[in-house]
């Protein structure tokens, strides 16, 4: 039936499933070569090396009698490092970094940023009709002035007088020892024309024309100018001049520093500030409390509702149990930013349809009173999580050997009993890392508290924008300024992210911990 | 079977059954009811059904929602289906050989997932800048790219689900298969799997369902209307309060909801099939 | 033998893969070294609303230059975080469409490129331009004009009130559910409260001479605290409630619930089987009621590679009368450039909204206003629900925002 294989000669059959193993591989490293390829030519050397070291692994893995477990975890695993484990890393690299606002991107970009910002149109200077002239390579402009003389230079040429020139339609169409560019040329040179600068006279206080759209020429002069062989930047009103400090911006003698900064990496800055607010000392520990007890308690009520829907409706009697089954698992099809919209509007205290409808024209505070929110919250996420225990639930129930349960009944064991000694323990091995998976997913499950109640309501004696049903990652949210309230910091949120994450990862740890007993039970 | 009986065993099951339904259906006749309405908002209005016409219905064909339906599907199927293979081969691992770091590399498994992802998009919009530089359809914009993201979570939570789920089919089936000369991989695929179809199922369908309501990374990447998925299309229809389009809103939410459900529907025979599906044979 | 054969399998497979992208690249390369407008792509990321508008402009932009136009559909709550982490990668676009308010940011993130509107500033409204300035250079190209004011159904109120509590007065002799609709909820909405702050003479900021603001509360004080007792008296009536959402309102004002609500133009869709006027928000503490203005604009990517394309179709293109009326009809804002404005402004409404906006206060762009935000809705809606003393919750309110601004 099966092809007989020839053990221990170090030869597999060419059985079919070794073909499409081959053909496989094969595609495989066509694909990886390809990409090697690829990214030398872009000279990604990051991508590359992890190219390689793939397929290398990859060859290794299926080419060897050895490391079968490789074989199957393999595929899984490479989508695992690059598109996971690299977050991870990534984020935590973050951390060590001031990235953020006013340390939005790198030192070129944020010196060219400065140099544009502090460049001030001359007051009162006239816009000028302009032409893009090049002289061999090099660009320059050609202007009418407005006595209708035109003027002409280049970066190193400053602007003279040029006769002999064509002028139709009050611009330059040719002129004397400079071709003109036509549109479509100008539009390929197009960075080098916005860059161009060209003096008006000799002296730099006149300043220099510019374009930036290869129109009209104004001209300007700059109040800043940056020294590249120094690494300086020098303010040309002031005179103050100014040197690149550790933080990751340009610094004045006196401590002023420029507005834009670049990224640098901070070392452990990040991690010392989380914890120096004192704002936030006091409601640090009612937040911390109630993320457990919110966690906790929506993986319970899920789990517990989930489960005995799953029960109920497993039993080979129940007619219409496909209709139940269906209908029941809705709340689960709709994606969970509209469910969240959807419930804020019907608890709504005077016109959701909960007070209104259901009871009757009540009024109760449902998303504004401190408990009954956390409440809410709790329900909200009960009707959004319990499909999913349900249908876990459901398929984990197929799995109870049929047999125990049999011989439990002819034991006499009445139904509870049977539930509490055999039902109960076989789900929970099979679902426990589910559990505390979900477990550490509702403790960061910032979409859902952001959506529904913004962590509201606020706490009234807290000086900072947190409120009651706020859980620590949208406190992140809030403490590193995302939420718009400061400047963002995300060097910031990066550190505390990985804070939240060691807390539930130790969490989930010992709690797996305690299932391998479990397991070895069953 | 008497009465009092027939309510003891399978009668209170209805009663569940009907309350369940209520609980889980009534806030999206609200929706349905919206949907029909004609210029309705979402909140506001407890008068169900007070409007009903299909203009909401009819006004989806002139949006893009039926390319974004098809992207979401396309990019839910592949992601489903690639969770399932890659997820059941390494639980198949995990369950049944032993080595060294096999713990480890489960509780890694576990705890990887676990990291707040609140910050992630900056991280992976990165990555697939610098993918794109070399090869661009892993790059931005491409459903591939987007597939390949969530594929990076097919090891994980799904994982053990199914490991769980095998640790319960007897060894000794595939004991015997070996002895009859069966390789590891004959095992894994003509046995294991077969014996395991309800929980692939389960997996595939979570997997599926999760995809489809994703958003946060999905808007991230996705960068041209043309490919965006359900979600980010749906959300942007709602994400300015002030251009808030409800009617359309909630008339694409419900015709989305219909894949999920047609989904379960047809793999519920498999999910509640039970062991009886997958025959041994050895 | 079986590695030769999977040697083999590999090699040819990757040859024919490269094979296959070598002849994919020539004809590319080709393409962008031709001298020719129509190698260059322009980016432009806008908001549904926007979308069509923007659209036709490309279109004519496209003739003109025989560049190519990508309009990109984003959700406009997504365009400040991904412009200020895009463009930094050299991904971004190279125009987006955005609010003056988020002038501070951009330029303190160094993604945002100066535009030079040289003549052109003066065809604008001063306050669209002016709210685009930062030290002297404009950084946006203004396309409409937004603020609130007093929406009022004719049929329920012939006459506009001159004060708040002729409002109220007005609005329970109708006989209405409501006597006036402002949208509050349980987060409030100091941004539609603003003109009733400003009539108690409690700006957010103090100003300079020239309009500009300098980060320096001015909400506290005498007007502040009388403001919030206003607050408290006003919802112990039944005037405010934290319970009339933006929806609620709107929904209520359609239907006829009640013949005034403060609101903006993009209420205008929802309210066509409505007659309505616009009228100035009525004063509440006697001073006049200054809403905020806000201004959208188009801004350009400090990284863009076609800073001169993407300038020639903002200047050139997007400062038409024919592109900001495109605007204008798609988003019901009075356009920004004068001579649309003065065509919109035959529609009686727009001119309504047009003269409020007059008198009207641009919201400030400086990045404080983060902090004010947070703290300033929710004291609010404390004040309006009867949870907070309205004096102590004001002054705290206060305090909590100098204590962020630091």
């Amino acid at each position: 039936m099966y092809q007989p294989v020839t053990r221990g000669a170090g030869r597999t059959g060419w059985s079919p499933g070794f073909l499409v193993k081959l053909a496989l591989v094969a595609l495989v490293d066509a694909l990886g070569v390809y990409a090697v390829l690829a990214a030398w030519g872009a000279r990604s050397w990051g991508v590359l090396t992890a190219m390689v070291a793939l397929l290398l692994v990859a060859n290794w893995a299926y080419f060897t009698r050895r490391a079968l477990p490789l074989k199957y975890i393999l595929p899984g695993l490479a989508f695992l490092l690059v598109y996971q484990v690299y977050v991870v890393a990534y984020t935590g690299y973050v951390a060590f970094t001031n990235y953020g606002d006013g340390h939005n991107s790198t030192k070129e970009q944020a010196i060219e940023a400065l140099l544009v910002q502090n460049e001030r149109r001359v007051e009162g200077s006239p816009s000028s009709p302009l032409t893009v002239v090049a002289r061999g390579e090099e660009l320059g402009f050609a202007v009418v002035a407005d006595d209708g003389a035109v003027r002409a230079g280049t970066a190193d040429q400053p602007l003279e007088t040029v006769d002999g020139a064509r002028v139709e339609g009050g611009r330059v169409t040719a002129l004397p020892g400079y071709d003109v560019l036509e549109y479509a040329a100008v539009l390929e040179r197009q960075q080098e024309v916005t860059a161009l600068r060209v003096p008006v006279s000799d002296d730099p206080a006149d300043g220099s024309v510019r374009t930036q759209d290869a129109r009209t020429g104004y001209v300007f002069t700059s109040t800043l100018t940056y020294d590249a062989a120094s690494d300086t930047m020098t303010d040309t009103v002031e005179g103050t001049t100014y040197t690149p400090n550790d933080e990751g911006r340009f610094e004045a003698a006196d401590g002023t520093t420029l507005p834009v900064g670049w990224r640098v990496l901070v070392g452990f800055d990040n991690f010392v500030t989380a914890f120096g607010d004192d704002r936030y000392a006091g409601p640090f520990l009612k937040i911390l409390l109630w993320t457990f007890a919110f966690a906790l308690l929506s993986v319970a009520s899920t789990f517990l509702l989930g489960l005995f829907l799953a029960i109920a409706f497993n039993d080979a009697r129940l007619r219409g149990r496909r209709v139940y089954r269906t209908l029941v698992i809705l709340p689960y099809a709709i994606p969970g930013f509209l469910a969240a919209l959807l419930w804020s509007g019907m608890l709504n205290r005077s016109y959701g349809v909960v007070n209104e409808v259901l009871l009757g024209g009540a009024s109760i505070p449902w998303l504004t009173d401190p408990l009954l929110a956390k409440l809410s919250v709790l329900g909200v996420n009960l009707w959004l999580g319990f499909p999913y225990m349900f249908l876990i639930c459901t398929g984990a129930l197929q799995s109870l050997p049929t047999d125990v349960l049999e011989a439990a009944k002819i034991d006499g064991a009445g139904r509870w009993r049977t539930w509490r000694s055999i039902t109960l323990p076989l789900l929970l091995v099979a679902t426990a890392p589910l559990l505390i998976s979900s477990f550490a997913f509702n403790f960061n499950n910032f979409t859902l508290i952001y959506m529904l109640t913004g962590g509201g309501p606020r706490f009234d004696d807290a000086s900072v924008p947190l409120g009651h049903t706020d859980i620590l990652i949208s406190m992140v949210y809030s403490v590193s300024g995302l939420d718009g309230t400061a400047a963002k910091d995300y060097g910031l949120a990066s550190a505390l992210s990985i804070v939240i994450f060691v807390v539930v990862a130790t969490v989930s740890a010992l709690a797996f911990r305690r299932t391998r007993s479990l397991e070895e039970i069953a | 079977m008497r009465p009092t009986r027939w309510f003891s065993e399978v009668g209170w099951r209805h009663v569940v059954g009907v309350l369940a339904v209520v609980y889980a259906g009534f806030p999206l006749v609200y929706v349905v009811s919206a949907s029909l309405a004609e210029g309705g908002t979402l909140t506001g209005s407890n008068e169900l059904f007070a409007s009903v016409s299909g203009a909401n219905y009819a006004a989806l064909a002139g949006t893009r929602f039926w390319t974004w339906m098809a992207n979401t599907l396309v990019v839910a199927v592949a992601t489903g289906a690639g969770t399932v293979l890659m997820g059941a081969a390494a639980a198949y691992a995990f369950s049944r050989f032993r080595f060294s770091g096999r713990r480890a590399g489960l509780t890694a498994l576990l705890v990887i997932q676990m990291f707040p992802q609140m910050l992630a998009f900056v991280a992976i919009f990165l990555l697939l800048v610098s993918l794109g530089n070399v090869v661009p359809v892993l790059g931005l914009d491409s459903k591939l790219a987007l597939i390949c993201v969530y594929l990076g979570g097919a090891l994980g939570v799904n994982t053990f689900l199914m490991y769980g789920f095998f640790n319960t089919v007897p060894r000794e089936i595939d004991e015997a298969a070996k002895i009859d000369g069966a390789t590891h991989a004959q095992i894994y695929w003509t046995i294991v799997l077969r014996l395991t179809a309800p929980i692939l199922a389960v997996v595939g369908l979570l997997s599926f369902i999760s995809t489809f309501g994703e958003f946060i990374i999905a808007r991230v990447l996705l960068q041209s209307e043309e490919s965006w998925t359900l979600a980010v299309g749906l959300y942007g229809w709602v994400s300015s309060l002030q251009e808030a389009n409800w009617g359309l809103f909630t008339a694409g939410a419900v015709v989305s909801a219909v894949p999920v459900l047609a989904l379960f529907l047809f793999l519920q025979k498999y999910i509640v099939g039970g062991l009886t599906a997958g025959s041994v044979k050895g | 033998m079986r590695r030769s054969i999977l040697t083999a399998a590999a090699l040819t497979a990757t040859l024919a893969l490269t094979a296959c992208s070598g002849g994919a690249e020539e004809p590319a390369g080709e393409e962008s070294s031709a001298p020719d407008g129509a190698g260059a792509t322009l980016t432009v990321w806008v908001d549904e609303t926007r979308q069509a508008a923007v659209e036709d402009a490309a279109t004519g932009f496209e003739e003109a230059t025989g560049a190519q136009v990508e309009v990109v559909l984003k959700n406009f709550e997504d365009i400040r975080p991904d412009f200020l982490a895009q463009v930094p990668t050299g991904k971004g676009p190279d125009i987006t469409v955005g609010a003056h308010d988020w002038l501070g940011e951009l330029t303190t993130n160094g993604v945002v490129a100066p535009i030079e509107l040289g003549d052109t500033a003066d065809a604008f409204e001063p306050v669209s331009v002016a709210a685009f300035t930062q030290d002297g250079q404009v950084y946006g190209l203004p396309y409409a004009v937004e603020n609130i004011a007093l929406i009022r159904n004719t049929e329920l109120a012939p006459e506009a009130p001159a004060t708040w509590d002729d409002a109220i007065a007005a609005g329970e002799e109708a006989g209405t559910r409501y006597p006036l609709l402002i949208q509050t909820s349980t987060e409030g909405d100091p941004y539609t409260y603003y003109p009733l702050q400003t009539s108690f003479g409690a700006p957010v900021f103090e100003q300079n001479e020239d309009g500009s603001y300098t980060p320096e509360l001015a909400l506290g004080g005498e007007g502040g605290t009388a403001f919030a007792q206003w607050l408290a008296e006003q919802a112990e009536a039944g005037t405010l409630s934290t319970d009339v959402t933006y929806d609620v309102a709107v929904a209520a004002f359609a239907k006829g619930e009640s013949p005034f609500i403060v609101g903006g133009p993009w209420m205008l869709e929802q309210f066509a089987d409505v007659d309505v006027a616009i009228d100035p928000i009525p004063s509440a503490g006697g001073e006049p009621a200054q809403p905020f203005v806000g201004v959208a604009g188009f801004y350009v990517s400090a990284q863009s590679e076609n800073a001169l394309l993407a300038n020639d179709f903002l200047v050139n293109h997007m400062a038409t009368p024919e592109a900001q009326l495109a605007l204008y009809e798609a988003g019901d804002r009075p356009p920004a450039l004068l001579e649309a404005a003065d065509t919109a402004s035959e529609d009686p409404v727009t001119a309504g909204f047009r003269e409020v906006g007059a008198d009207a206060v641009p919201m400030p762009s400086l990045p404080e206003m983060g902090a004010v935000w947070a703290y300033w809705g929710v004291t609010e809606a404390a004040i309006i629900s009867g949870k907070s003393e309205p004096e102590a919750a004001w002054q705290k309110m206060v305090d909590d925002i100098q204590g962020e601004i630091g």
